[in-house]
């Protein structure tokens, strides 16, 4: 084995790209690992981690160029893989100028072409948020960045300036939005109605706005302000804003607020704002405190889905028979599927790629079935050393850090967490393993099949062992969405997997099969 | 200034970065203007503070 690096200086290509250009080379005869990156100093320690540093990468490599570091089996297998990277990346270079029409490289630019423009979209490195986005806000434009990596004292400098000036500032962090019903990044296909909703959680706003849609109602607004806003350094700036945005739109019949629990002093500012409101809000702050929340005369709900119900009762729109793919497995399927297991087949093994549908399970599935590990710990015994090994239940959580370094996110390729399911297969405690499916716009157009094979290989692995595996799949998103929520489950259940309407439902399924009684 | 120049106006979107996202709001039917944005003086940070000095 070999390791091969070229420094392509001054060039730089978006994240998303990169990533699936290092996909392309992996995939080259001779070829036993790749990446196509930015040589950052923070790429370089992934590199390293990853076993492929040189000589010179450290040396020739800065944040401003583009390193293609090949590990091969050969000279001759390196050089054909670091050709065909650089082949790749000079045809999408002239692709530019074959579309024929100009792209502009600054904001500026892209406003003089656009003097209406009112609404950004930033998605580019962390580190360059920051002055970007305080030129954007100068000329008035709103704005939502899904970039991660912004400092927190970044983030607030640019919520407060964007209150001073009357705009929104969704994320850092923001994965989705529906705004006046364009769906931004990761959003679902929905109706468009009188349910407006603000969200700290970005699939939480995905289940909760797709469940709202499929229960026959719709969406007004859908705010995104990125997790981070409900901290005690932000103090729920956007959720306010957001709050209040949805209080004043003559289209907003009923209000959600979706998040984890906030801060308690942030908690308190949301709740005496939300109970000045005239219209009806409904708190999904997952896992938190019922009372404080009906105390300050709101509607609370424990689960996402729950959120979405009562959103739906409470602006008097409903399907006549509810959702079409809402089921639930009666007490005699349940019992039969756990006469199946093995002895000592007892836990769970929950593989997500939707941060707040993992958090989600782990709030209801710890209540219920006592501590979960997990790479997103409610209790700092419970922490996985090593998000890649399960021990007992097990809730994990494939958008976090670990798994997106240098990766698409689990949303886009779900590669390793289809992988997971496989090696979780091989572990005799394992009785359930649950993984979401999360449609929508960008994401993976097909997160069923690929998941298919995956599905197979373990019930065959269990089989041999004599072990009988069961499968909880919640599905999020719409009939409306290119994926297709219908397709999607007709694909699991052709498999035998047990598929949900809603994250919630599948959590207590799970929670059924492995409790004692 | 309120939030009504965005939720009551149709949305005329500048994207810049992940250009997938220009593309699926174009699919939508959005307005949307991409950027092909790079890192500006070439992500030299000393050179970047002596510009935006200079405005």
């Amino acid at each position: 084995m070999l390791i091969k690096t070229h420094v392509h200086k001054n060039v730089f290509r978006d994240s998303v790209y990169l990533m699936r250009l290092s996909g392309l080379i992996r995939e080259l005869e001779g070829v036993a690992a790749a990446e196509v990156i930015i040589g950052t100093d923070h790429n370089k320690k992934f590199l390293k981690a990853g076993g492929l540093w040189t000589e010179a990468l450290e040396q020739e490599a800065g944040a401003n160029d583009l390193v293609i570091v090949v590990k091969a089996a050969d000279e001759s297998a390196a050089d054909a893989a670091v050709a065909r990277a650089l082949d790749e990346l000079v045809k999408e270079a002239e692709r530019d100028y074959q579309v024929g029409e100009f792209q502009p490289r600054t904001f500026e630019t892209a406003l003089k072409m656009m003097p209406g423009a009112n609404l950004a979209l930033v998605s580019i490195p962390g580190r360059f948020v920051r002055r970007e986005v305080d030129r954007i806000l100068d000329a008035g434009l709103h704005v939502m960045i899904f970039s991660d990596n912004v400092s927190l004292e970044d983030e607030v400098a640019l919520k407060q300036k964007a209150l001073r000036k009357g705009l929104l500032v969704m994320g850092p962090d923001c994965g989705t939005a529906i705004i006046n019903g364009v769906p931004l990044a990761f959003a679902n296909e929905v109706r468009r109605g009188e349910i407006g909703i603000v969200a700290a959680a970005g699939t939480g706003l995905q289940e909760v706005s797709s469940i709202i849609h499929n229960l026959g109602a719709g969406i007004s607004q859908a705010i995104g302000t990125g997790g981070r806003d409900i901290k005690p350094a932000v103090g729920g700036l956007m959720m306010l804003q957001g709050l209040q945005a949805l209080v004043d739109d003559p289209g907003t019949a009923v209000v959600v607020l979706v998040s984890k629990p906030p801060a308690p002093v942030v908690a308190d500012k949301i709740l005496a704002a939300a109970a000045q409101s005239p219209k009806p809000v409904v708190v999904g702050f997952v896992g938190a405190d019922p009372e404080r929340i009906r105390a300050a005369g709101c509607e609370p709900a424990q689960t996402l889905k729950e959120a979405a119900a009562k959103a739906v009762r409470l602006a008097g729109k409903s399907l006549p028979g509810g959702d079409a793919l809402n089921f639930f497995p009666s007490k005699e399927v349940i019992a039969l599927e756990k006469r199946k297991f093995k002895p000592g087949q007892r836990f769970l093994r929950g593989l997500f790629a939707g941060g707040t549908l993992a958090y989600e399970t782990l709030v209801m599935a710890w209540q219920a079935l006592g501590g979960i590990y997990s790479n997103l710990a409610l209790d700092e015994r419970f922490a996985l050393s090593d998000a890649y090994r399960s021990r007992e239940h097990t809730v994990i959580d494939f958008g976090e850090d670990e798994f997106t370094q240098g990766r698409l996110h689990p949303m886009i390729d779900p590669a390793l967490r289809n992988n997971r399911i496989i090696a979780e297969a091989g572990e005799p405690g394992t009785a359930v393993i649950m993984f979401d499916l999360v449609l929508g716009w960008n994401a993976h157009p097909d997160p069923a099949g690929a998941a298919l094979e995956a599905v197979k290989e373990a019930k065959a692995i269990a089989a041999r062992e004599g072990r009988h595996l069961v499968f909880a799949v919640p599905v999020c998103g719409t009939d409306g969405d290119i994926q297709n929520r219908a397709a999607q489950a007709a694909k699991m259940e052709a498999e035998g997997v047990f598929v949900f309407a809603n994250n919630a439902d599948a959590a207590n399924f799970v929670i059924a099969m492995l409790s004692e009684k | 200034m309120g939030l009504e120049t965005i939720l009551h106006r149709e949305l005329q979107i500048i994207n810049l970065g992940l250009e997938g996202f220009a593309e699926s709001l174009r699919e939508k039917g959005a307005a949307v203007t991409h950027v092909r944005w790079q890192p500006p003086a070439r992500g030299d940070e000393n050179l970047l503070s002596l510009l935006d000095k200079l405005k």
